[in-house]
């Protein structure tokens, strides 16, 4: 008994606390093993030392289960020094009998087979039952009995062979059925959490402690798993489409020192050379292509989508930022600036088709009647223009007042002020704006499909440098590619995986949605580094 | 004024700032008490102000924030504007350099002279009443630039200084010139010595004591004529404090310097003339700071000065 509530200090870990530390990291464990299975990083069918995956979530749940309600009892008995509360709270007795609601109910209506008036009050009957154990006993009790109970039954579920991976579920009025490989580690992990909860509430003696001990618990697994999904959801991606991307990737040095490296069979464009070594990355090097000898490539896709968030960029952060200056610095704060507010909140959350749509009525006939790059950029940069607007508007709000009353006493004039002081400080928040917007737009199908693609198989990008010259006449200068449609990586990718169009190979899509996440994710590394930048300057 | 006449009005003034002797006796009418009042405000000395104030009022929407204040201000002098918090003090100050223009519910009466030119009439230039007229608030509020290019600053604004791209590129830049408004005023600024290794180091980098003082530096390298100085020590450590009061009673002798403050000792240490407001916006006594702390006119006063009140 080390656990003395009236010692500041205690030395060493009783058996119950080494007890309570084992259940949670073996939950713990068991929910990692439920989301590996789940994502099948595992095979549901696998063993392990000869027992079945199944089998060993039940083994675990169970042991777990009595650990928890015999940690329980013990501190009842009074055999350690725990200080719980009275109760477990009404909350934990409402969320446990929720639990017992659904158990009761599933074991009546799918066990027992019984009718809605058989299984209702059973359902009943198991919640308010689970809600009082929890509600009237001490703490120690009531969260660690009904945590206990549910594990050890879901562990029985598993050891009986009552869920296999054979298992198959379909309740009427579903269309789906609930199949063994996800109903159980799904039931895995939601029951081992509670019993986790529960340990780590032992583990500290229950009371104010323990509460703490188990909302840390579940909030950091909670994070975790939130940062789990979000890397699986790229390994996913980056999985099915890393080997098709790399395909006949080729590098090599130079023999002979030649400017232009030719590859046999290739246009030179397609060979990105440093002097002294020559690169060829096929998927990503080359346009659509007929030939059965060349791959084909995204290229053309590539240079589209840079060069329209390149657009909505320069048309949009000058815009709004502007807007944003003039509704902070010089409008008066009130009934106007809030109504600008709600609109630009209100555009940020038009769904994308209606801008699209827009374009497609409104720009498309003005803009040479075809679908085009220029419309593409505009569209593109509407939709970003109210996200710069509100972010560059909260940064320009939260530069410190006594930089403009400095400014102000040295007798420099309101828009000096606002050029030399105010912007400098407000940039990182305004950068922060237009990375999250860009993330916003490159990605976007929707529009880009109505007013700037269509030329899907393209063998070459748009050529807006190349392209730009002077004329004799107004408006003396001319861009062509600019009102040519283009393609687009989102574009790309969708007519790839609905019509199959470029080929049926699916392999195409996967490695076109990899490239895609790249190129959105190095224009996040873009505004990092200049937000970096600009942050560095306001400090050193 | 004899000294029987100061004994009658500071009688006066006690009954008449006494609500329960108010009630009981009415000995003094409003009249006499604006003339008390206007007496104990009426402080004379040698030479042109160089800022005069004229019934002076200060309204923030409907609160009435300065009640009618008139004092001169001497030239190439402290002068320091004491009185408890909300009393009106920080205000009054904003008005001489007309930072209230700034807050949009305000609104100003009265007359401010500046060498015997009104500012507060159209066609003030504020750029240049400002550049005349510097200012240092009461937390240091250094620019996030370096400690070169907060002096340059004003000079740059103003054109004192070429540093644009534009003159860069001619080759009209003058980093001489530069160099030298920038040394001037950190050293006038007493600063010089502990930064002129780290010119492009960022200001935020220096203590409290430092930044403020760095302030004041760009604040003196406009070439201001008269220095306001809101609690410019309150928010320093006490030998920061003692710096910035030094450096105070130096720039007395080039510029002509308001600085208000909480604190009592610091008016007396450094101030030439004292001027107490007291709640409402009331200007209640202003005369040379030796008679206003050793022999008030005012009850009020003395015990404000003496710690009962405030």
């Amino acid at each position: 008994m080390s656990y003395e509530t009236n010692d500041l200090v205690t030395e060493e870990s009783s058996l119950s606390e080494r007890v309570a530390a084992a259940v949670v990291g073996l939950n713990v464990l068991s929910v990692v093993m439920g989301f590996a299975a789940v994502f099948q990083w595992t095979e549901v069918e696998s063993e392990f030392f000869g027992v079945s995956l199944f089998n060993l979530y039940g083994l675990a749940l169970v042991a777990t289960g009595l650990a928890v309600i015999a940690l329980g009892v013990v501190s009842r008995a009074g055999l350690v020094d725990t200080t719980p509360d009275r109760s477990a709270g009404l909350l934990t007795g409402g969320l446990f009998g929720l639990i017992g609601v659904v158990t009761g109910g599933l074991f009546a209506s799918q066990t027992l087979g019984f009718g809605v008036f058989g299984w209702l009050p059973i359902a009943l009957l198991f919640g308010v039952g689970f809600g009082v154990v929890t509600v009237l006993p001490r703490e120690d009790i009531g969260s660690t009995l009904p945590a206990g109970a549910l594990s050890i039954v879901v562990g029985a579920l598993f050891l009986l062979n009552v869920v296999t991976t054979e298992w198959e579920w379909e309740p009427e009025g579903f269309s789906a059925a609930f199949t063994g490989p996800v109903v159980g580690p799904v039931l895995t992990i939601f029951a081992g959490l509670v019993c986790a909860w529960a340990a780590a509430k032992a583990h500290e003696g229950f009371g104010t402690r323990g509460r703490q001990a188990g909302a840390y618990l579940l909030v950091g697994l909670n994070a975790f798993g939130m940062l789990g999904v979000l890397l699986l959801l790229i390994l996913f991606v980056a999985g099915k489409g890393w080997s098709r991307m790399v395909e006949g990737v080729k590098f090599g040095l130079f023999s002979e020192p030649a400017f232009w490296f030719q590859m046999p069979g290739l246009d030179q464009y397609v060979v990105f050379e440093i002097p002294g070594v020559w690169f060829y990355w096929p998927f990503t090097m080359n346009g659509y292509s007929l030939s059965k000898d060349v791959m084909n490539g995204v290229l053309p896709s590539i240079v589209g989508t840079v060069w329209l968030v390149i657009g909505a960029v320069l048309f949009a952060v000058p815009l709004g930022v502007g807007a944003a200056v003039f509704l902070t610095e010089y409008a008066e704060q009130g009934g106007f600036t809030r109504a600008v507010e709600i609109a630009t909140n209100g555009l940020w959350s038009t769904p994308s088709i209606v801008y699209g749509l827009f374009g497609y009525a409104f720009l498309v006939p003005r803009l040479g009647n075809t679908t085009s790059l220029l419309a593409g950029q505009l569209v593109l940069g509407f939709m970003l223009l109210p996200l710069v607007l509100i972010t560059s508007r909260e940064a320009i709000k939260t530069v410190p007042k006594e930089y403009r009353d400095a400014s102000a006493a040295l007798g420099v004039s309101q828009w000096e002020t606002i050029k030399s002081v105010v912007l400098p400080a407000a940039m990182p928040g305004v950068i922060t704006g237009v990375i999250l917007g860009v993330g916003r737009i490159a990605g976007e199908t929707a529009p880009i499909l109505l007013v700037a693609t269509g030329n899907l198989q393209a063998s070459r990008g748009p050529q807006v440098l190349t392209n730009f010259h002077f004329t004799s006449s107004p408006p003396f200068v001319a861009n062509p590619a600019l009102l040519d449609s283009i393609s687009a990586l989102p574009y790309k990718l969708y007519a790839t995986i609905t019509a199959g169009v470029v080929s049926s190979d699916p392999a195409f899509g996967w490695a076109t949605a990899l490239v895609l996440l790249i190129v959105v994710l190095s224009f996040y590394a873009v505004g990092i580094v200049s937000r970096i930048y600009f942050r560095r300057k306001l400090e050193q | 004024m004899s000294n029987a006449e100061f004994k009658q009005s500071e009688q006066a003034s006690e009954q008449a700032t006494d609500e329960q002797s108010a009630s009981q006796s009415m000995t003094v009418s409003g009249e006499s008490q604006e003339q008390l009042k206007d007496e104990w405000t009426d402080y004379q000395f040698d030479g042109a102000p160089k800022i005069s104030v004229e019934d002076l009022d200060v309204f923030y929407g409907d609160d009435h924030a300065i009640q009618s204040v008139s004092m001169d201000i001497p030239k190439n002098s402290v002068t320091a504007l004491i009185g408890p918090s909300g009393c009106g003090k920080s205000t009054f100050l904003r008005c001489l350099n007309r930072m209230n223009d700034r807050i949009n519910s305000a609104r100003v009466d009265g007359s401010v002279e500046i060498d015997g030119e009104e500012i507060y009439q159209d066609g003030v230039n504020l750029v240049e009443l400002r550049k005349r007229v510097g200012m240092v608030f009461q937390a240091p509020n250094p620019f996030p630039k370096s400690i070169r290019d907060n002096i340059a600053y004003g000079p740059r604004k103003h054109g004192d200084i070429n540093d644009g791209l534009l003159d860069k590129l001619l080759g009209r830049a003058e980093p001489e010139k530069e160099d030298e408004i920038v040394e001037r005023s950190l050293k006038q600024a007493a600063i010089w010595d502990e930064v002129k290794d780290r010119l492009d180091d960022n200001a935020l980098g220096l203590s409290g004591g430092q930044q403020q003082r760095l302030c004041i530096g760009r604040c003196l390298a406009v070439d201001p004529e008269v220095i306001l100085m809101d609690e410019p020590a309150s928010a320093l450590d006490p030998i920061a404090t003692a710096k910035i009061e030094d450096l105070i009673e130096e720039l007395s002798e080039d510029y002509t310097v308001v600085v208000v403050t909480h604190n009592m000792q610091q008016a007396a240490r450094i101030s030439d003339q004292t001027a107490v407001f007291l709640t409402g916006g009331d200007l209640v006594e202003y005369g040379e700071t030796d008679q206003i702390f050793e022999n008030p006119n005012s009850q009020r006063v003395e015990d404000y000065i003496t710690g009962k009140f405030g």
